[in-house]
């Protein structure tokens, strides 16, 4: 049995959506199966007292005990440092944060937005947003690198542009079930199980990019080749567990002939989408990627290239995923 | 930050108490009727300010981002947008395949929405007294009712179909100007076609209707719906039929108008009407039509009608402005305040050949309107039956929702019809020409309504754009000339029955499905006291 409150900050509501595409265990299951208390979510329309400031007073003066904070959306600190871009329940929504996030046994950052910043933080960040304990790279966020919860853990990231569903249930039902102490987490504080590998992990298109094949265009996508090459696909460089834990039960951005965009870094949107970055590999000289796959060097990478391309053999010059 | 509740234009109003949310509504009520109403937005991301400069193509990536309820959506039109500033080729197939993403997103919301939003305020123990509650409760209880369960999991059993074709939902940006990024395979097809089977019979026909998608769209006017939920037990007791019944026993007929007039940019286009999408030849490729109705008669919708007013919104000045010529400039809400403004909504507004201009409810209902507008083409959706109920009994909480809920039928049809008509052998993407200089506009009909872009490009990056959304076209605040947006409208002359608990006062907010959550409060007209403030969505206790 665990309580959890949600809410959201500067936020697009993706992760709430993504949530409840959730079928094991699935949202309802959460508070059926596994006894989580949901005290409030701001858009599923909970049993709650009749105000939920008093709640929210209740939970910050301690009076009653709070699991789970799980924050969804960026921390919205401007104009000025006075957080009136985002207001809620009187006062700014940052206030509240600070408040719960000391009380909270658990906080988790659902989303790039509650981890880094995300989206609404890309240059130039108009309202000032932040991560919970980051922004973008750099640690310390809106609540310092120091901080820690009630039961001494820093802020759980999950990041992604949404969160994919199991990623989240998992991690609450681990918390709820008095398995928070497994949870490991690496140096960005992902949970290791999700996001020591990389987006490539079981991606289909992995031969293509062995003997460096790449799609002419778009639209071949998912008949083809790999995006890497001229695509702008960041699979190689990232961590997540796309290609393990289908979305949607279904595929994922790289099968359906999407280039990977990072969304689970810190750094996306990368390049700030400024001109010529979209869906677009960035090179230096025209030909070598400017990002080359996670802990190989330029040169070794460009070795392994030419031998690679001289290596392919016919059939990674042909269409495989076919009609 | 709290003060006595004074009209806007004393320039005395400073943000109201607030309890949570997005969305503020602050309604002064007299003797029991509501006399005014404010809805004040409440959170600023600055979207439009962030794609500034940046390359052509982020619109894809960034407005998804604007509300993740409706991300596909977003795509979709930001898509059409740099298709009409590009000028580029669409091959069929990969229209078709826009199509399929697009509606399945909308059946995936209908379902989400009617439970998890809309149905708990059925267990609101206002209704105790109504001989339906202790079922709405069994059946509509958050998390635990024996409708709620089912219906909240099967919704997500559509955007499978859209992760099948873009890799994942939410938040995919597959769609790229000149098509889309898929190639699908037989099995894609076979699948899809397998889970919207699944989903059709599982929740749209056994649960929600209690017969088959035919015998409902047999419906074509409002007494047709009456007599369709007293016919036989199973539609009598479907989750449609007991919502119906419920409904009229609680009065949801009787409150909730709104503007009476009625805005669709219209959705999904035919394919070979639109291979080279402008936005002269837009109106005609639509399969799901645009137009305007403005209480008495149709017009065409044309984008160059469209005006966004920001007199007391938290932006500079007080323009009226197309978005093409859009600014958006945030100011402290505390200057704002000072200003008479009180909402981060812009106030959208449409001008009427001999009119002026006009506020406009967005929206399902709105749609349905539209498609009772005669004349279509052969390609085009014609559909009598809100077009009768709003004339007959007029808009409401209840016809409001029925019109939502009516559309499960027709988009699952036309999902289904695309499905079959994919070419797999044919090209899905035509590399386009990538123009430095563009001027564009794309929309679409997201679940809660029309939703568009208008892109200016030069010197190969983003010079503008703006992002007009329904739900500024529907809680957008009064406007330079003093009239109120179509929400604070439909509050207004409401008879509330318990002042203290002005839950019809919820039910409509909820019925616009303005994507945010709402905090209502309320208060004496004369006294100026805060008579009471809840949350929407409370379910039973």
């Amino acid at each position: 049995m665990a309580s959890l409150l949600w809410l959201q900050g500067g936020a697009c509501s993706g992760n709430t959506m993504s949530f409840l595409n959730a079928e094991e265990p699935s949202a309802c299951d959460l508070v059926t199966d596994f006894g989580i208390d949901v005290v409030w979510h701001p858009s599923l329309g909970l049993e709650l007292g009749d105000n939920v400031k008093a709640l929210l007073r209740d939970i910050v003066a301690g009076r009653r005990p709070l699991d789970i904070f799980v924050f969804e959306g960026t921390v919205i600190q401007g104009p000025n440092g006075t957080g009136r871009f985002n207001m809620f329940a009187d006062r700014p929504m940052k206030d509240w944060v600070s408040e719960l996030c000391q009380v909270a046994n658990a906080v988790v950052a659902l989303g790039d937005c509650a981890c880094w910043g995300g989206i609404p933080a890309t240059a130039p960040n108009p309202v000032d947003n932040t991560g919970l304990q980051y922004l973008k790279r750099a640690h310390g966020g809106y609540l310092g690198a120091d901080f820690r919860s009630k039961w001494g853990l820093p802020v759980i990231n999950i990041p992604g542009c949404p969160a994919h569903p199991d990623w989240v249930t998992q991690i609450l039902v681990a918390i709820s079930t008095g398995r928070a102490k497994d949870i490991g987490l690496d140096e960005l504080q992902r949970p290791v199980t999700f996001f020591k590998t990389f987006t490539q992990t079981g991606c289909t298109r992995t031969q293509f990019f062995e003997y460096k094949q790449s799609p002419k265009e778009f639209g071949q996508g998912t008949r083809t080749g790999c995006l890497f090459y001229e695509f702008g696909c960041r699979g190689p460089m990232t961590h997540s567990p796309c290609n393990r834990i289908l979305w949607n039960r279904q595929s994922s951005k790289t099968r359906a002939g999407m280039p990977c965009t990072g969304c689970t870094e810190p750094e996306f949107p990368f390049y700030d989408l400024m001109p010529g970055t979209v869906f677009k590999t960035q090179k230096i000289a025209g030909v070598i990627p400017k990002d080359v796959p996670t802990g190989v060097d330029h040169v070794s990478y460009m070795a392994l290239a030419a031998a690679a391309k001289i290596a392919a053999p016919k059939w990674s010059k042909e269409d495989m995923f076919v009609v | 930050m709290t003060s006595t509740i004074l009209p806007p234009n004393t320039k005395r109003i400073s943000p109201l108490g607030r309890v949570e949310g997005d969305l503020d509504l602050n309604i002064k009520v007299d003797d029991g009727v509501v006399t005014d109403a404010w809805t004040e937005a409440s959170m600023f991301r600055g979207f439009e300010i962030i794609l500034k400069g940046k390359d052509p193509q982020a619109g894809l990536i960034v407005t998804p981002r604007i509300c993740g309820i409706c991300g596909g959506s977003h795509l979709y039109k930001a898509v059409y947008a740099l298709d009409t500033a590009w000028r580029t080729h669409v091959p069929h197939s990969a229209t078709l395949v826009r199509n399929i993403a697009q509606a399945c997103e909308t059946l995936q919301s209908i379902p989400r929405w009617f439970y998890a939003l809309f149905a708990i305020d059925l267990t609101n123990k206002n209704y105790a007294r109504s001989p339906y509650y202790a079922e709405a409760v069994k059946r509509f209880a958050p998390f635990v009712g024996t409708s709620y369960e089912p219906g909240v999991t099967l919704s997500g059993k559509p955007v499978e179909v859209y992760a099948i074709f873009g890799g994942q939902w939410p938040h995919s940006s597959f769609m790229i100007p000149g098509g889309v990024m898929c190639a699908p395979t037989l099995s894609d097809v076979t699948r899809s076609i397998s889970i919207l089977e699944f989903w059709k019979r599982e929740w749209l026909e056994k649960q929600w209707l209690g017969c088959s998608i035919e015998r409902w769209l047999a419906n074509k006017t409002w007494a047709d719906v009456l007599a369709w939920a007293d016919e036989n037990d199973a539609q009598r007791n479907s989750d449609c039929g007991l919502f119906l019944r419920m409904s009229l026993d609680i009065g949801l007929d009787k409150f909730g108008k709104g503007c009476g007039a009625f805005l669709a940019t219209g959705t999904y286009f035919q394919p070979e009407l639109y291979e080279r999408p402008t936005v002269e030849g837009r109106n005609a490729a639509l399969i799901n039509r645009s137009g305007v109705y403005d209480g008495a008669e149709f017009h065409d919708f044309d984008q160059a009608n469209v005006r966004e007013d920001i007199t007391h919104s938290h932006y500079k000045g007080s323009s009226l402005l197309h978005p093409w010529d859009g600014v958006t400039e945030p100011i402290d809400p505390l200057e704002g305040a000072k200003q008479g403004k009180y909402s981060w909504a812009k106030s959208p507004r449409y001008l009427v050949p001999g009119k002026g201009q006009i506020p406009l409810e967005a929206g399902p209902l709105s749609r349905q309107v539209i498609a009772g507008r005669p004349g279509a083409a052969k390609h085009q959706d014609y559909d009598p039956l809100f077009l009768d109920a709003i004339r007959t009994v007029g808009p409401s909480v209840l016809v409001r929702v029925m019109a939502r809920m009516h559309e499960a039928c027709k988009y699952y049809n036309l999902a289904r019809r695309w499905l079959g008509e994919l070419d797999l052998h044919d090209k899905f993407y035509t590399k386009p020409t990538e123009h430095a200089e563009g001027k564009g506009f794309g929309s679409t009909e997201a679940a809660r309504g029309s939703l568009s872009d208008w892109i200016i490009i030069k010197n190969g990056k983003i010079e503008n754009y703006q992002v007009v959304t329904p739900t500024a076209w529907n809680i957008g605040p009064l406007d330079g000339k003093n009239v109120h947006g179509p929400m604070e409208q439909s509050f207004i002359g409401a008879r509330i029955a318990d002042p203290a608990d002005p839950v019809e006062v919820g039910h409509v907010a909820r019925s616009f499905d303005s994507c945010l959550v709402c905090t209502v409060h309320t208060y004496d007209a004369k006294s100026g006291r805060e008579l009471a403030r809840f949350k929407i969505g409370e379910g039973a206790r």
